[in-house]
């Protein structure tokens, strides 16, 4: 007795010391993973912030551009006139109020003669206070002196126009501005008059607005000569160098490189030490005018994101562990009394295949399951194993977007089947209202680990890809890893989600990817891999792999991989289920796809530019005259109507029109950060009533509606979004 | 956008030339505002030259046709394009003026 009570003690310690080392090398492993994951996540977000960075460095870009080209073409096509002009001296003030007076933009002009060539003579034409009033003045002056200004010289010199450096105004209540100067040239071709337009640049400093996610990063725009034109520092603009701050500075080796960077009229990113953080400098330069801009996000606040996250990880894997334990300590238990129970199964499992083909029936199997979907190649199968497994796979299509899941339930028999229908059933009752993949988990594994009292548990992979855009997005709890079709084959990146009905309340991550023309999803269970032949091997991933490679339909895919895990099991009886989902994507983004953007003010003076807009469209997508115009005519209306209405009255705003040209459709986003407005939402005018019962309004968003195939509104981060298709 | 007005016998012609969008209706619309007060003789609307028209353009060409029926005149509109024509069907206002070739 007292020897068996020894055996049975130093089992006891054996399978209590191998517990105890599974629990080690577990928390070992996930230390290791810790440590990659905040080496990788650091990586992303900080591509993240470069992104970003660029994408606003992009926008302001654009803006500038936009007022520069204006005030450029404005003098251009001013100097035939001032030419003429030239040879009736008393009308040379014609030629700058009529610049000043057409281009709200220009706030002064002159028409300056070489002294040489007829006299001192500079009429300098303004404008005054915000009513339009426009004051006279002479610059032909012995104190001002103009035939030795750099506005006048230098475009002289080198024979083009020339944007000045930026100047303050002092007169003009401290405003920044700049003078493009032209010079004129007679019949002969000698240069004998400059033709200048002053431009204010007080809209710069609101351009590039407040940055939502990094709240103390700031921009700054200097000039070719360092003079600094936007910084949070009020007291340095135009008043300081960026060589005068650099020289001043604690740290001013930090300082010099950002001003070499800026300076240097090329873009990148560059770091920046400010009383001792770190921030990353991304810089480009503005063309034409020889100034830089720059976006300064500090160090501390693009990496945010990674502590929160960490701790978020670390509790999870402590629960980890002490689940890790519970299990062994269960398992120790339970090996017991093993022998007895199998036979009872067996004949259950008898009885329950004609469950398991009910259950089967539950899941659709009509293939091609969407035949007039051209942008959509699905196929399905599952092939049930002997005796009852419990895979599943469901798929349907709601507001042009597919919803599809698949999953393994733990283990095998009545448990196993019975889980296998909940969960089907649950999934359905999930994504009713509801698109996203994370949601629809968190809510079935609630439900799931609150009734779970067989610690059953399923592997579940769930996606929602709209199929308009090829955006998935995808929840993973648990299960192995689709394969990703792309110009490579790669397994589909997955956050270590644990698998649904474990724990309730478990914050499960959703992921997202773009899909592409022609790129491909494959999902399985591990049927698929694990099939063993007569020698123990199994299919694995490589032969998985290899199939794959070829090119075929999405149903040939499926056949050509149960042929060959067939062929390689050969006669071993097939011991869990098969199940394999492939999704080939061929909508949207085809190789065709091209972008091209406008962004305009919300001034009515700005719609004629949509025509040259569309026009171009129109003719390198070969489209035919009228076409082009019903186009042009849409797409005035839409953005008409953000001009008019979404900005409050006299206030500046802007909006962004996207134009995305595919092989067979034309799609316009027009977008803009006014009042939240859904236009599709107006009545629709009725075009029956006579002339005296027509209203005068309600015309716009009908003919949007005749002339486009499809239209819809969205509003999300503070925007309002319209797009509208046209199919071609 | 240009508009030239011819009066001859008691007929007000408007030749209409070039894209009557958004902007160039703000900027023409003094000149509809002087056609709504001739609204009571025959105004015939010549588009031959027209090469463009959106809403804001219909709105104007609405409003005289409004003036004309409560002061007892004549609205035609000649000349357009098949393409103006289009939008001219697609906005019914095909059935509220006399359209002439």
């Amino acid at each position: 007795m007292k020897q068996d009570s020894k055996l049975a003690n130093k089992q006891m310690s054996l399978s209590i010391r191998a517990g105890l080392l599974i629990v080690v090398m577990a928390a070992l492993f996930l230390e290791t993973t810790n440590v990659l994951q905040y080496v990788f996540a650091r990586r992303v977000l900080r591509n993240e912030a470069s992104l970003r960075a660029e994408g606003e460095l992009e926008k302001a870009q654009i803006h500038i551009q936009s007022i520069v080209n204006q005030a450029e073409v404005a003098v251009h096509n001013s100097i035939w006139i001032a030419q003429w002009c030239l040879t009736h001296k008393d009308s040379l003030y014609r030629v700058p109020e009529r610049l000043v007076r057409e281009n709200p933009i220009i706030e002064g002009s002159t028409l300056a003669l070489v002294p040489s060539r007829g006299g001192l003579m500079a009429p300098y034409v303004f404008q005054e206070g915000g009513a339009g009033e426009i004051k006279h003045l002479s610059l032909a002056t012995e104190a001002y002196d103009y035939p030795s200004k750099e506005w006048f010289t230098k475009p002289i010199e080198l024979g083009e126009g020339y944007w000045s450096e930026p100047y303050l105004d002092v007169g003009g209540g401290d405003v920044v501005m700049t003078t493009y100067s032209m010079p004129v040239r007679d019949a002969d071709g000698n240069i004998c008059a400059v033709l200048t337009a002053d431009i204010s640049l007080d809209w710069l400093s609101g351009l590039m607005g407040k940055n939502s996610v990094y709240p103390h990063a700031f921009n700054l725009v200097v000039s070719r000569g360092g003079q600094i034109m936007v910084s949070p520092i009020q007291d340095f603009i135009m008043r300081k160098t960026t060589d005068e701050v650099a020289a001043s500075s604690g740290d001013s080796a930090s300082f010099m490189r950002v001003n070499r960077a800026l300076r240097s009229g090329e873009s990148g990113e560059v770091s920046l030490k400010i009383n001792g953080k770190g921030n990353i400098v991304y810089y480009a330069p503005v063309a034409k005018t020889g100034w830089a801009m720059a976006v300064v996000l500090p160090e501390d606040e693009v990496y945010a994101g990674i502590h929160r996250v960490g701790i978020y990880v670390k509790l999870m894997q402590i629960l980890a562990i002490i689940l890790l334990a519970l299990i062994l300590r269960s398992a120790a238990k339970s090996t017991a009394g093993f022998e007895v129970l199998n036979k009872q199964k067996e004949r259950m499992e008898g009885e329950l295949h004609v469950g398991h083909e009910i259950q089967m029936s539950m899941i659709p199997k009509t293939f091609p399951p969407f035949p007039d979907r051209k942008d959509l190649d699905f196929a399905a199968s599952i092939t049930p194993a002997k005796e009852v497994g419990g895979d599943l796979y469901d798929y349907y299509l709601r507001d042009g977007k597919l919803l599809f899941c698949i999953g393994d339930v733990s283990g095998k028999g009545v448990p196993a089947a019975l889980v296998m229908a909940v969960t089907r059933s649950l999934f359905r009752a999930a994504s009713a209202h509801e698109f996203s993949p994370q949601r629809i988990v968190t809510y079935m594994n609630d439900s799931m680990a609150e009734t779970n009292e067989n610690d059953m548990f399923v592997t579940f992979f769930c996606g929602t890809l709209d199929l308009t855009t090829g955006h998935l997005r995808y929840c993973n709890a648990g299960h192995n890893p689709p394969f990703m079709l792309t110009d490579a084959i790669r397994p589909l990146q997955v956050d270590a989600n644990i698998p649904l009905g474990v724990m309730s309340g478990f914050a499960f991550t959703e992921q997202e990817v773009d899909m592409y023309y022609d790129d491909a999803l494959f999902l399985f269970t591990d049927g698929l891999t694990e099939a063993e032949n007569a020698q123990a091997e199994q299919f694995g991933l490589e032969r998985t792999e290899t199939v794959l490679h070829a090119r075929r339909s999405s149903q040939g895919h499926l056949e050509a991989l149960k042929s060959a895990v067939d062929e390689f099991v050969g006669d071993a009886p097939q011991s869990d289920d098969l199940t394999m989902l492939f999704i080939h994507y061929l909508g949207t983004a085809d190789p065709e796809q091209s972008e091209r953007h406008l962004l305009l003010h919300n001034d009515i003076q700005q719609i004629p530019q949509l025509a040259d807009f569309v026009g171009t469209i129109a003719h390198d997508m070969k489209l035919s005259q009228s076409l082009a115009m019903g186009l042009n005519l849409a797409l005035e209306e839409a953005v008409t109507n953000v001009i008019l209405y979404a900005y409050p009255k006299g206030s500046d705003g802007l909006v962004d029109i996207e134009a995305i040209l595919r092989q067979n459709s034309l799609e316009f986003i027009i977008s803009d950060s006014g009042i939240p407005f859904d236009p599709t939402a107006a009545p629709e005018a009725d075009v029956t009533l006579s002339a005296e019962e027509r209203p005068i309004g309600g015309l716009g968003i009908f003919l949007v509606r005749q002339i486009m195939d499809e239209v819809h509104y969205e509003h999300r981060d503070n925007k309002n979004f319209l797009s509208m298709i046209k199919n071609i | 956008m240009n508009i030239d007005i011819a009066k001859d016998n008691g007929v007000v012609t408007a030749r209409l030339e070039g894209r009557l969008d958004t902007a160039a209706s703000m900027e023409v619309a003094p000149i509809f505002e002087s056609l709504n007060q001739e609204a009571d003789k025959t105004v015939v609307l010549d588009c031959k030259a027209l090469s463009y028209i959106s809403s804001s353009g219909l709105r104007l060409f609405l409003g005289l046709r409004k003036a004309s029926t409560v002061k007892g005149g004549k609205v035609i509109v000649s000349g357009m394009s098949d393409d103006i024509r289009q939008v001219f069907m697609m906005t019914g206002f095909l059935n509220l003026f006399q359209i002439e070739d």
